[in-house]
């Protein structure tokens, strides 16, 4: 177990290397995802800024829990897109086009390598700008924060970006099943783009089965502000964590599945 | 005209071939129907109004404003100009004997003609899914004048994703700045929250800009809200979409020599 510990760490310590060399032969785009998300959640800030000039709460949340929801939501998307989203969203081509051989013949998990390869320097800024936006939170919501309450909280966001590259790697994995999987690509955009802007609180019935559940996009965010602020109780975090695990055995079945059903490039 | 009509045609039949995306383009108008029904559905929960709109009259706004966004395919164009010229086949819209933005701006119509029908009939459905007392203005020189101000937000905005396809002529690769573009878009053409509810010297700044005139106010004013701006904005967005054909002629004059067809 340790000397597999060390051997991944040794790959993707030299994955890291490799895609540093590459990003300096491309740097033009260099921080591209860093405007485009920042620009994306600012606006977000702004636009419930906008709504609470108008109004006190939103169900049970003020402004400062709400700005708390978008820094943490961008914080995991931040972290999404600095490690492993320009990985993941290569499944479903290197499925079609046949590459995945590549992948399977190298003695390391073709996972563990799709994960890392494309680690995205030019998104750290990100992580630092939804630190920015949760400190101003938290400044907001004026709570008492003590350590505690901040590793409570880091672990949440930990939990919360495996549960999202989980959600990312069952819908690329789709494609080792079936032709296209634009549609279902679509979806997990329209969950993300609802969820990015509402909090799992404002979900109920249909729509909390939905979101907190079957594409518990409306709890990432969700729950560890809940930690943070003293509302997340016993019952909350269980479901958070037992959401996880069972996602973790979902993606290790399709993706070991979908490993044994790839035919090359007649996939 | 006629060899605009054919292309516009042309682009209708085309749309045929992806009928999933038809489908698919009209079940996920339900997002942004969706995103206000709970976010809006909570705030009104503990208040009958907000500034100016109640929960139903604010709905009706967003499912007008999300069958507007949905018809400005625009950004189609750009897409495709700055495609072309970073692989170098832009060179198959030089040689054709037409004007190469009026091709967009028909490919455009066209595609915006086949969707129309589709995406009235999504806005019905969300109408009953989500029982909304639907709130529509009766006045008809307020429609006629909101119909001119759609149509003429829908030419600015192929003006402007054609003049910023164009730009890939000068700057090579602008796909972040078209994302980061999209972005904002979104926000101040109101398709986010109704413009009405930020401060007021930032929409006074705004009705200056063509955005306001996009998706918003057509939007409001189909509500019934802003009556006495339907003529004025009118004006504006016509200017504006004058000034975009000058800024277009100049950008287009000066920078077509850089392109040389081999790609980047």
């Amino acid at each position: 177990m340790i000397n597999q510990i060390k051997k991944n760490s040794r790959v993707i310590s030299v994955l890291i290397k490799i895609r540093f060399q590459n990003l300096m032969m491309f740097r033009l785009g260099f921080f591209g995802p860093f405007f485009v998300d920042g620009s994306l959640f600012l606006i977000q800030l702004i636009v419930f800024q906008t709504i609470y000039l108008k109004i006190d709460r939103i169900g049970t949340w003020g402004r400062g829990e709400m700005v708390l929801y978008i820094g943490t939501f961008s914080m995991i998307n931040a972290i999404n897109m600095f490690i492993y989203f320009f990985g993941v969203i290569g499944i479903p081509d290197k499925i079609k086009s046949g590459e995945m051989d590549l992948y399977l013949t190298k003695p390391i998990s073709p996972l563990l390598r799709l994960t890392f390869e494309k680690i995205n320097p030019g998104s750290f800024p990100l992580i630092i700008m939804s630190a920015f936006i949760i400190a101003y939170g938290i400044n907001l919501v004026n709570i008492q924060i003590t350590i505690e309450k901040i590793v409570v909280y880091v672990f949440w966001i930990i939990v919360m970006s495996i549960l999202f590259y989980e959600l990312e790697v069952i819908i690329r994995s789709i494609s080792f099943f079936v032709i296209s999987n634009s549609s279902i690509t679509r979806i997990e955009e329209a969950g993300l783009e609802l969820c990015m802007q509402l909090p799992g609180i404002a979900f109920y019935g249909v729509y909390k089965l939905i979101f907190c559940c079957i594409l518990p996009y409306g709890i990432m965010a969700t729950i560890p502000v809940q930690s943070l602020v003293g509302d997340l109780n016993l019952t909350g975090a269980i479901y958070g964590v037992m959401v996880v695990v069972g996602f973790t055995v979902i993606t290790c079945l399709i993706w070991k599945r979908g490993i044994k059903n790839y035919n090359s490039a007649s996939s | 005209m006629r060899k605009y009509i054919e292309i516009a045609k042309i682009y209708i039949k085309a749309q045929l071939i992806w009928r999933a995306d038809v489908v698919l383009n009209m079940v996920f108008t339900v997002t942004k129907i969706l995103f206000a029904y709970l976010l809006w559905g909570a705030i009104f929960g503990s208040k009958a109004e907000v500034a100016g709109f109640t929960f139903h009259s604010m709905l009706s706004y967003y499912i007008i404003s999300a069958f507007l966004n949905q018809l400005d395919m625009s950004s189609l164009i750009s897409n495709e100009i700055s495609t072309r010229i970073r692989n170098g086949t832009f060179s198959k819209y030089m040689i054709l004997p037409v004007s190469i933005e009026k091709y967009f701006v028909a490919m455009e119509s066209g595609v915006v003609t086949f969707y129309l029908a589709f995406d009235f009939i999504a806005a019905i459905v969300w109408i009953f899914l989500f029982q909304i007392k639907f709130v529509f203005t009766t006045n008809l020189a307020t429609i006629a004048c909101a119909i001119l101000i759609i149509l003429l937000g829908l030419l600015f905005m192929a003006q402007l994703n054609y003049y910023l396809g164009l730009l890939t002529l000068k700057y090579q690769e602008i796909g972040t700045f078209l994302m980061i573009k999209n972005n904002i878009v979104a926000f101040v053409t109101g398709s986010i929250v109704p413009l009405v509810l930020l401060p007021g010297a930032f929409v006074s700044i705004m009705k200056l800009f063509p955005f306001y005139y996009v998706t918003y106010l057509p939007s409001m004013l189909l509500i019934g809200r802003f009556q006495n701006e339907r003529i004025i904005g009118l004006i504006v967005i016509f200017a504006w979409c004058v000034i975009l054909q000058i800024v277009i002629q100049v950008t287009w004059g000066k920078y077509r020599r850089k392109y040389d067809g081999v790609g980047i």
